[in-house]
């Protein structure tokens, strides 16, 4: 039976890639209003559109370079496992899919829900939030028929008659797909992350600040691009980000379940658990889909209710149903592993909380930013870097005390005796599964923001009638708070999963040194088969611990990194912006009709410069970050890799939080000020908040976000390249 | 090609153009190479009514258009206490001009004195910019500073009333809200010290003005007074403008200014 309910998982894939199709459609019914928000609209489509080609097509050069490689080291070198090229493409090829379904949509559903706009808040609500559940329910449709394609063709290619053995290799060959979801993240991210900044910064320092113009005001050239950045950055971008902490999650959990319960009757069922708990999450994400409605004139409050509404009623429900889900499989200790599903929801719940009350004006942290901006930009930069700092406490205590309470729940004991270590690891690899298994509505309430953010520029620009502006404003505000809490919970998960994905290192490690024809190491305690060896005995062996400087440097190294990689991507927005700060300005010097009206601005020019700018500079910081493990594992073997991975995930954790909460807070601290107090608009606070908010900009949008894919991507590319370090290592 | 005539407040001059108001209101606050940025306030001027009170023969002989057909942007006919000399009925229409351009024109109106007392502040804008603080309101201010019997006085004066918020009836008052000037406790200082002082009714806040008006704080108009008389040219409320005048009033929140 349970060789059955696997089918489950490509079903739900399939119902939930039917249910996006159907709400794509229904989008496209939609009206997209009169001539001039159809033509704004275009635009914003066109130059989304030619940013992602522009992108792919230089990713694309690195997947194909990389496959290369791989192949040469699987083929020709035989230190890689043969199906590595093949995952990885796949990887990246789904993945890039899903951002370009999600952007498709969400550039076709702005212009339409502005003119939904029209009618009534509640259908503008529910088109672009069931625009944003396209997204949601391709990403996790793609990722789950991803993971059922592999999960079945290696079932039937892989002939190994060992069953137990065979399900390791089958896992620990899928997990490796992970990095090619993983690198196209990393470029969806960082590329958009670039675009989206360098698009809003070079907007708001000529056209805001040197012009004098407002913001979403058609004069201004580079208007258009910071509309398609909205796009990039956070459908794209976010969207690729939670495809590979998605697949990330369930895959290292399959990996972890199969080592974990090898020696059991369970084996297969621990294997199928995460991926049964997703197909299951998925669907129960349609429900809460269809539960997001509001009445005309609804306040921003019950706005926000109503898309919590949507989400708790999806995880209630996925509470309830993994239970029995649990109980079916028939698994040990059913109950201490639905304990660790619940913690990871719990926590993915409570980071979001805890984002939201740092990052939002209703609450303190950002009204103390506010304050601070009475005495100037410096105060503001002050406050806004010591509220996110302290704001990093509460999502890593959530971490540290979910992984802990994952980890005892799964044990089956309060403790951490060797014994039980493996279901432990495997506990806290479903508890990162929990946290995403409702990524469907999820994803749809980040998505959602964009969207409405854009058909909010979109009725600024067609200058349609207050009531409309009214209640695009209510959604796009709305949308500020559910991309922020977004991020939050992005990189919460993202910390969860690359957890997972440490662990899993290890059963990557086993596998590959099986490949080499070893069977068995010499310990302290005497011999052990590589097949018995615990996780513990791999950490032995490879002299993994604080006394060995390979560790330690590793640790220094992976927490530099991730400065590194911030550096990187901050000095590329400040470059990038530049670029665009030039223009905008030659714009109006050479066509001096674009400020009285006359001339129409050259916005496809704007959006050429971000996309020029954005796939330049991305490179370094995405080559930095794929060959960092590389050299790790060549120069400091398993170790410094193992170390390197440590550092990056502790200090990339915590740093991703302080970028994002900071940035969002110094956002919503202007907006605190714009909303009538400390003097509101065109005040000294205005102008010093004005200011925070453009520092933090590329906190929030580009590096704070960027981090949680280079926190996976460098235990993917270890994962994948663990043979090499195994083969090749100098010391 | 017509040509008109602006009294322009900042800076005080009396200009020929042969832009039409909202034109020349763009022209102004953004240049001819729009490479300049600057809000722009100015009257409609019938020459008519100007009498032979400054030499319109200059404007005769140099606003004219370029040799290549451009219309003529601008000709200083007058640039010294210009305000003064011009009579009130030669005013039109009172143009309000924010930093990127957008130009909003006001109608003359009646005006009404408030029905019950309260503090003002006023920013006045030509021929001097001090903000001060009154206990009198606006037709009493004005009667007051362009009375000559006065020691402190002036031929002219245009000026408008700033919203004080809470501040109007309770100096006080923790709530500033949106107010957005600068050192808000020494306007508490100075509203405070007209209630304890009853032999002082005026009191200034700054020496001038150094930075944009913020249109959003004009609490109910412009004034523009001359021994004896007052014109007034009522804001349209924030409502209207968001509805009506919604480019403008955008424009107009997108400033800083004190």
């Amino acid at each position: 039976m349970n060789q059955t309910i696997f089918w489950i998982v490509p079903i739900a894939a399939i119902v939930s890639l039917s249910f996006a199709a159907y709400f794509y459609r229904q989008m496209m019914s939609y009206d997209e209003g009169n001539e001039i928000m159809r033509k704004i609209a275009g635009h914003v489509r066109s130059g989304s559109l030619a940013y992602l080609k522009q992108q792919y097509k230089v990713v694309g050069a690195v997947f194909v370079l990389l496959t290369g490689i791989f192949a040469w080291f699987a083929y020709g070198l035989h230190v890689q496992n043969p199906w590595v090229p093949f995952a990885f493409l796949t990887g990246g090829l789904f993945s890039g899919l899903a951002g370009f379904i999600g952007m498709k949509t969400a550039t076709n559903a702005s212009g339409r829900t502005a003119e939904a706009a029209r009618h009534s808040l509640d259908a503008s609500l529910r088109l672009a939030f069931r625009s944003g559940a396209v997204m949601g329910l391709v990403v996790v449709g793609l990722g789950l028929l991803d993971i059922s394609i592999w999960f079945a063709a290696l079932n039937l290619f892989i002939d190994d008659p060992n069953p137990s053995h065979k399900l390791i290799v089958i896992t620990t060959t899928i997990l490796t797909f992970g990095m090619g979801a993983s690198l196209q993240a990393l470029f969806a991210r960082v590329g958009g992350g670039i675009f989206t900044k360098a698009a809003d910064v070079g907007a708001d320092l000529v056209g805001k600040v040197e012009a004098g113009i407002p913001e979403d005001d058609p004069r201004n050239p580079a208007t258009i691009a910071d509309n398609v950045g909205d796009n990039v950055g956070d459908v794209a971008g976010m969207g690729a980000d939670l495809y590979e902490s998605y697949c990330g999650s369930i895959l290292a959990t399959a990996a972890l379940g199969a080592a974990a319960y090898s020696r059991t009757d369970y084996q297969y069922e621990a294997v199928i658990a995460p991926m049964l708990i997703g197909a299951v999450g998925s669907l129960l994400s349609i429900a809460g889909i269809y539960s997001v409605r509001v009445k005309e004139g609804a306040s921003s409050i019950e706005l926000l209710r109503a898309l919590g509404r949507g989400i708790n009623i999806a995880s209630v429900l996925i509470v309830v149903a993994s239970f029995f889900v649990l109980k079916l499989l028939g698994l040990p200790n059913a109950l201490g592993l639905w304990g660790a599903i619940v913690t990871g929801l719990l926590t993915g719940i409570f980071i979001g909380k805890a984002t939201e009350y740092s990052t939002s004006q209703a609450y303190k942290p950002t009204q103390r930013i506010a304050e601070q901006s009475k005495t100037g930009p410096a105060t503001v930069i002050i406050a806004g870097m010591g509220e996110g700092m302290l704001s990093v406490v509460a999502p890593v205590m959530a971490v540290v005390v979910g992984t802990i309470l994952a980890y005892c729940f799964a044990a089956g004991e309060v403790g951490f005796s060797t014994g039980t270590m493996s279901q432990g690891l495997y506990g806290i690899g479903i508890a990162a599964v929990g946290m995403l298994s409702t990524l469907g509505i999820t994803l749809a309430t980040d998505a959602y923001g964009p969207i409405a953010d854009n058909a909010g520029g979109n009725a600024e620009m067609s200058k349609l009638p207050p009531e409309v502006r009214s209640r695009t404003d209510a959604l796009d505000a709305l949308g500020n708070t559910t991309a922020a809490t977004g991020k939050g919970f992005a990189i919460g998960s993202a910390a969860l999963t690359a957890l997972a994905l440490l662990a899993s290192y290890v059963e990557e490690i086993r596998i590959a040194l099986i490949q080499k024809g070893m069977i068995s190491f010499e310990l302290l305690q005497g011999r052990v088969e590589l097949e018995d060896a615990t996780l513990l005995d791999f950490m032995q062996y490879f002299e993994v611990h604080l006394m060995n400087p390979k560790v330690l440097l590793g640790i220094f190294i992976g927490s530099m990194m991730t400065f590194l990689f911030c550096g990187l991507t901050m000095n590329a927005v400040g470059r990038a912006a530049s670029e665009m700060v030039n223009e905008v300005r030659r714009q109006f010097r050479e066509l001096p009709g674009i400020l009285s009206g006359k001339d129409e601005p050259d916005y496809a020019r704007c959006v050429t410069i971000s996309t020029l700018a954005a796939q330049r500079e991305m490179l370094v910081p995405a080559l930095t970050a794929i060959l960092a493990p590389v050299f790790m594992g060549l120069l400091f073997g398993v170790p410094g890799v193992m170390g390197l991975l440590a550092g990056a995930l502790a200090s990339g954790f915590s740093l991703a939080v302080f970028m994002a909460n900071s940035g969002g807070a110094w956002d919503n601290a202007k907006k605190y000020i714009e909303e009538g107090n400390l003097g509101g608009k065109g005040s000294e606070a205005h102008k010093a908040a004005v200011i925070g908010d453009t520092v933090g900009d590329p906190f929030k949008d580009t590096s704070g976000p960027s981090l949680n894919i280079l926190i996976k991507l460098m235990t993917m590319v270890a994962i994948v390249t663990v043979g090499v370090t195994l083969s090749f290592s100098l010391f | 090609m017509e040509r008109y005539f602006y009294l322009s407040l900042i800076p005080e001059s009396l200009i020929a153009s042969q832009l039409s108001p909202f034109d020349f209101g763009n022209y102004y606050a953004v240049g001819s190479q729009k490479r300049s940025r600057g809000q722009a306030i100015y009257f409609e001027v019938d020459p008519e009514q100007l009498g032979d009170t400054f030499d319109l023969s200059e404007a005769d002989r140099r606003c004219v258009p370029h040799e290549d057909g451009r219309p003529r942007r601008s000709v200083y006919i007058s640039i010294y206490r210009v305000l003064e000399r011009i009579p009130l009925s030669a005013l039109g229409k009172l143009y309000l001009t924010t930093g990127d351009g957008r130009v909003l024109g006001l109608e003359k109106g009646s005006y009404t004195p408030p029905s019950f007392p309260e503090h003002h502040l006023y920013q006045e804008l030509c021929p001097v910019t001090p903000r001060v603080v009154s206990e009198l309101e606006p037709g009493t201010f004005s009667h007051s500073i362009t009375n000559e019997k006065n020691p402190i006085s002036m031929p002219a004066l245009a000026f408008c009333e700033l919203s004080l918020g809470k501040l109007s009836r309770d100096p006080d008052s923790d709530s500033i809200g949106d107010l957005p000037y600068p050192n808000i406790g020494h306007l508490r200082d100075c509203l405070k010290e007209l209630e304890v002082r009853t032999d002082k009714t005026t009191k200034a806040v700054s020496r001038g003005m150094q930075a944009d008006l913020l249109y959003r704080m004009v609490k109910n108009g412009f004034f523009l007074g001359k021994t004896g008389e007052l014109l007034y040219y009522p804001m349209p409320t924030h409502e209207q403008l968001e509805r009506e005048y919604y480019e403008w009033w955008r424009s107009a929140l997108n400033a800083f200014g004190e």
